[in-house]
């Protein structure tokens, strides 16, 4: 069977998919009923969750995260019934925004700086325009890619794509941001497998990846100084990122350090939830405040407390539904652009949840990532409902009769 | 089961992974129909791919048909390792959840409650502790204490108003409640002893001092002031060296109050209750959340003792009369004192007297620096020992008794047998010569003559017979017979009285004296001069006064009584748990008729004595007993008495010992005659009567001794 292919686009028009619309009922041509079910029940659940956690600490407001829901669904209609099409030829426009998004934190006045990241602005209220510009990036990466119809096999233009896709990724870095500049490499990766790439190129890309991480230790080795007190401090890595980084891997000695005890209390809550937990609001670990920044980076951690395995296999269950959904979506999805624009979200929400719930069950290092859909933080849940409303739109506007953009000229 | 479970799990998501790889390969390879929901769609993508194909030539812009073949296959891959990324995230996830909540869930659960829960104790009142005939020795004093949670120390209104209303300085309050020692969680006190009135005005505006609860606790309470003062003991919270040493038979904190010395201290498991305690939610500042569960504390037991007051209030009252009359020691004759009395039927004590003596009403919250760097002082004369146990002195003639028991028992000394004192006696034809206390000689004396004159030139004989049959003699007897006889009294060792840390006095032989003068061997062999010693009490010899009346009780029944002080234990309840029995420790195996014989000449010294016979007869007394004056050639010499009575039917033994009181007779000997007459008096009449002063403690301080001359007679 032939691959959708970008010029697809211009056939939406033909009777014959037209004919399709109209096996269709006309509202399940707009709305994937699976996706829709599965994401009320995530964001109530997740809703639930967060405000449990919320409770005990008067620092976060739950009518704030409702806020944050109202802005994401806005966000998500105009996303679903805007043609994603027409981001297709946006190629540099897209990757222009990103930059300017993840920079502006660096602007004078609007700029913040919260624990040596410089990564929120304040605009009425202080967001934090890296993580609107996954949905760029997502965009951009995915326009990059579906410029090749599935098969990046020139190693020029291999070369080409991976600066292109490491650009965010080094504007994000000079806040300095890991956690989300990992995602923005996530969503580029899961792009370019999905977009064709050349294994061969992968593997190699892969390989060079390992190396240079190989080398800035071993770098950083070389660099270290002595301080006064005797101890050693490096300079690409410093101490605290390294202690945060290697905490999960030696839980033995864990209450030695801030991480590590974090690391500690996180396992504790999570492992003091047993099969059945606490019962919602019941928590000890979070409420009492032995669990850091719980309605945020561990949220999980008060879902694993007051729910146990039983809650933790629900929220497993819907993620995966989702993943699934949308990679049906994807899979059945008549155009490339739009099939890449569901895998760099789906690889996207993957890491994401693989290294929030990870890192709170000590399988991951500790980063700065929050779990979608559940914790705390307006931004980042109008972003998750943004990228919601991008599947939508590559689901309903599948069939919709279009102009199109024709972005296979922009080659 | 929980394998299986988990098994169940992991083929859960290996489902779920799979069918996410089963939907992708059916987009791939679908037949139109196959699926009544999923089919049509995909057979509508099918109709849709073809019309794209059919309608790229006419759109093609980029040619990709030569791409179009492979890529279908390359796509289901890439579809296949999604799938399969996300089974291995979910699977991973899933499973080590698993490990964490069920498999080490017990675990965590554990951890997490040790996070948040904490226990304070409370303290719980101590028993009171009452004398014989009931009258409260040791009471509890109510003490209305104003306590803080340790969060209002941020809380500087709070603090002012507390300021205001205590009278105590505000950065003071604040510092009190900072003040971290007792427990992070417990409740800080910020001032005890506090007016009822102040109390009151907490109290009843508990919107003006959040964080701040009244309690009423008990402080120790002595009616008596300072009588008794060495048996009662006192109380304070422990040391670093008796919490770990975990001697008192129960969980102590350092916040806790103990006994510290006399019967506090050996009682203190009985006196002490059982604390309360509040078990309690922290969260992770600290800061209490909730009290999950609080046990009342239980008043401890109270005890009876043997101690009779108004006789004990005669023996300190003597005591300090003697040695102090105007307050500083040296104003009268003495330096120190030590008075006992013992039933000599039971053993139980009625009156232990040690001088210079404290109040413990001043160490109920901690001795007060001034108070113990004024007992610390050498003029002081160590007011905390209780020298009744802890005085070791040479007995001197009050050892007499035994001596010539000894003497009888060995056929050294018989009814007629006579000696010559001539003042000086040189028995070992050493030249060394020793000396009687009468320099000027007794005469001609028997053994009865040489124990109510206490002549020493009689013993000296005796000593020397000793001496004759031994190893450096005739060698019919080892050289410690004499010591083993004296040890069938029991001295040398530890009676066995309900008081911590008794010593031991010390009955020398050949090798404690080896090993005593180890270093010096000219002086580390047993000599002739060591029995004729140790016979009349001297040199090496140390009992305690209360060795003395429980050794004097064998002479007065035959029995050697051990001597107790409690009387009785009652709970909670007012019911009598404990009763103390007579317990016989020994009964020196003796010919009843030399037993005799000794009783006559300890009843005819007292008769006989110039000094000390009045005090005894004019009080109706009639005793039988013996004086003793220990001679130091560095410092005046102790003054002993010892008389039980009355003399046909003993009832109590009652020795006296005044450091530096000179002469046995004169100082010591009207001591013990009053205090034998108090114990008949007390036990005769109505105890409402009986009017006890409340003792003080002593001063601490010192005048030159005056140095007593005039005649003695021992």
């Amino acid at each position: 069977m032939p691959l959708p292919q970008i010029q697809s686009v211009h056939a939406a028009a033909t009777p014959a998919t037209a004919g399709r619309a109209r096996r269709r009922s006309k509202l399940s041509a707009i709305i994937c009923w699976p996706l829709l079910i599965v994401c009320l029940a995530l964001i109530s659940f997740g809703l639930l969750v967060c405000w449990s956690a919320v409770q005990s600490d008067a620092d976060y407001s739950f009518s704030r995260q409702l806020m944050g829901v109202a802005m994401g669904m806005v966000a998500c209609m105009v996303l679903w019934t805007f043609d994603y099409r027409k981001f297709g030829a946006l190629t540099y426009p897209l990757l222009i925004v990103s930059v300017i998004l993840i920079l502006s934190p660096h602007l004078p006045v609007i700029g913040r700086t919260v624990m040596g990241a410089t990564s929120w602005i304040y605009i009425g209220m202080q967001v934090q325009p890296g993580e609107f510009a996954k949905v760029t990036v997502v965009l951009f990466a995915a326009s990059l890619l579906a410029r090749y119809n599935g098969r990046l096999w020139d190693v020029r233009e291999y070369c080409k794509c991976v600066a292109l896709l490491l650009v965010p990724f080094l504007a994000i870095m000079t806040q300095p941001d890991l956690g989300t500049g990992l995602v923005y490499l996530f969503i580029s990766a899961t792009t370019m497998v999905m977009g064709g790439a050349r294994p061969r190129y992968l593997l190699i890309s892969l390989a060079l990846f390992v190396g240079v991480i190989a080398c800035v230790f071993a770098l950083d080795e070389v660099l270290k100084y002595q301080l006064e007190d005797g101890t050693w401090e490096y300079k690409l890595l410093k101490n605290y990122q390294r202690s945060r980084l290697f905490v999960f891997m030696n839980q033995d000695s864990l209450a030695s350090t801030d991480e590590g005890y974090n690391l500690q209390q996180a396992m504790i809550a999570i492992g003091s939830g047993g099969l059945t937990g606490k019962g919602l609001g019941s928590s000890t670990q979070s409420s009492l405040g032995f669990l850091p920044e719980a309605p945020t980076d561990f949220i999980f951690c008060v879902l694993a407390e007051e729910l146990g395995f039983l809650g933790v296999l629900l929220l497993l269950g819907l993620y995966a539904a989702l993943v699934a959904v949308a990679i049906h979506i994807a899979r059945t999805c008549g155009n490339l652009f739009g099939m890449l624009i569901i895998c760099a979200i789906v690889g996207m929400w993957l890491f994401q949840i693989l290294e929030n719930i990870g890192m709170c069950c000590g399988l991951m290092p500790i980063t700065g990532i929050p779990l979608p859909f559940v914790s705390y933080g307006s931004s980042f849940m109008m972003v998750n409902f943004a990228m919601l409303g991008l599947i939508s739109s590559v689901y309903s506007h599948e069939v919709a009769p279009t102009t199109g953009v024709g972005y296979g000229s922009s080659r | 089961m929980t394998i299986a479970l988990v098994a169940g799990i992991i083929t859960a998501i290996v489902i779920v992974g799979l069918v996410l790889v089963y939907f992708v390969m059916r987009d791939k390879d679908d037949v139109p129909g196959t699926d009544a929901a999923l089919g049509s769609e995909l057979t509508n993508i099918k109709v849709g791919f073809d019309e794209a194909e059919g309608e790229r030539g006419k759109d093609v812009k980029v040619s990709a048909s030569d791409d179009s073949s492979k890529a279908p296959d390359s796509f289901t891959k890439r579809f296949l390792a999604l799938g399969a990324l996300a089974a291995a995230v979910f699977g991973s996830l899933a499973t080590r959840i698993w490990q964490l909540q069920v498999q080490s869930g017990q675990g965590y659960q554990q951890e997490a409650e040790e996070n948040l829960s904490t226990s304070v104790s409370t303290p719980a009142p101590r028993g009171c502790i009452f004398d014989v005939r009931g009258r409260e020795l040791v009471a509890n004093k109510a003490n209305q204490t104003v306590l803080a949670d340790p969060s209002v120390a941020t809380d500087a209104d709070t603090i002012l108003r507390l300021s205001a209303v205590l009278g105590i300085p505000a950065p003071i309050v604040r510092q009190r409640i900072q003040d971290a020692s007792t427990g992070a969680q417990s409740q800080r006190v910020v001032a005890d002893d506090v007016r009822l009135r102040d109390i009151a005005v907490i109290s009843e505006h508990p919107d003006a001092f959040p964080g701040i609860t009244t309690e009423t606790r008990t402080v120790r309470e002595y009616p008596y002031g300072a009588l008794a003062a060495h048996v009662l003991g006192y109380t304070g919270t422990p040391t670093d060296d008796e919490l770990s040493q975990a001697g008192f038979g129960r969980k102590v904190e350092s916040t806790d109050t103990v006994g510290k010395s006399g019967v506090e201290r050996s009682y203190d498991g009985v006196l002490s209750g059982d604390q309360g305690e509040r078990r309690m939610m922290v969260d992770a500042k600290g800061d209490v959340v909730a009290v999950v569960a609080e046990t009342l504390p239980k008043k401890g037991s109270d005890i009876t003792l043997t101690i009779d007051a108004y006789a004990q209030g005669v023996a300190d009252e003597a005591l300090a009369s003697q040695i102090a009359p105007l307050g500083d020691i040296g104003t009268g004759k003495g330096v120190a004192g030590a008075v006992v009395a013992m039933n000599v039927q039971d053993g139980s004590i009625p009156v232990m007297a040690s001088y210079p003596t404290f109040d413990p009403t001043y160490f109920t919250g901690g001795i007060p620096q001034d108070i113990w760097d004024l007992y610390n002082t050498e003029e002081s004369n160590a007011p905390m020992v209780n020298r009744v146990v802890n005085g070791q002195y040479a007995p001197a003639s009050t050892f007499k008794a035994f001596t010539s028991m000894a003497g009888l028992h060995f056929g050294f000394a018989d009814y007629d047998s006579e000696w010559e004192c001539g003042g000086s006696w040189d028995g070992f034809g050493s030249g060394d010569v020793q000396k009687c206390w009468l320099h000027s000689g007794h005469g001609t004396m028997d053994l009865h003559d040489g124990i109510v004159n206490s002549c020493d030139v009689v013993f000296y004989e005796i000593a020397k017979a000793f001496y004759d049959h031994g190893p450096e003699g005739t060698g019919e007897l080892s050289d410690t017979a004499l010591q083993e006889y004296l040890q069938s009294y029991r001295f040398g060792s530890p009676t066995g009285v309900d008081l911590p840390d008794e010593s031991a006095g010390r009955v020398p032989t050949p090798e404690w004296k080896a090993e005593q003068w180890k270093n010096v061997p000219s002086e580390a062999y047993w000599r002739g001069g060591d029995y004729t010693n140790m016979i009349i009490g001297q040199g090496d010899v140390l009992i305690t006064p209360l060795q003395l009346v429980a050794a004097y009780g064998a002479i007065a029944t035959g029995r050697i009584m051990k001597p107790h002080l409690l009387e009785e234990v009652r709970n909670g309840q007012g019911e009598v748990v404990f009763k103390a029995e007579a317990e016989v420790v020994a009964e020196p195996d003796v010919n009843q008729e030399h037993l005799e014989y000794v009783r006559e000449s300890l009843h005819d010294m007292i008769d006989q004595s110039r000094d000390a016979g009045p005090s005894f007869y004019q009080r109706g007394l009639d005793a039988a007993g013996k004086s003793g004056t220990s001679e130091h050639t560095d410092r005046q010499d102790d003054a002993w008495f010892v008389a039980y009575a009355p003399y046909d039917d003993p009832k109590y033994v009652v020795a006296c010992i005044i450091e530096e009181g000179v002469s046995g007779a004169k100082t010591a000997g009207p001591i013990v005659a009053r205090v034998l007459a108090a114990l008949f008096r007390g036990e005769a009449e109505d105890s409402a009567e009986l009017e006890i002063p409340r003792m003080s403690g002593s001063s601490g301080r010192s005048v030159a001794v005056k140095v007593a001359g005039g005649s003695r007679e021992d």
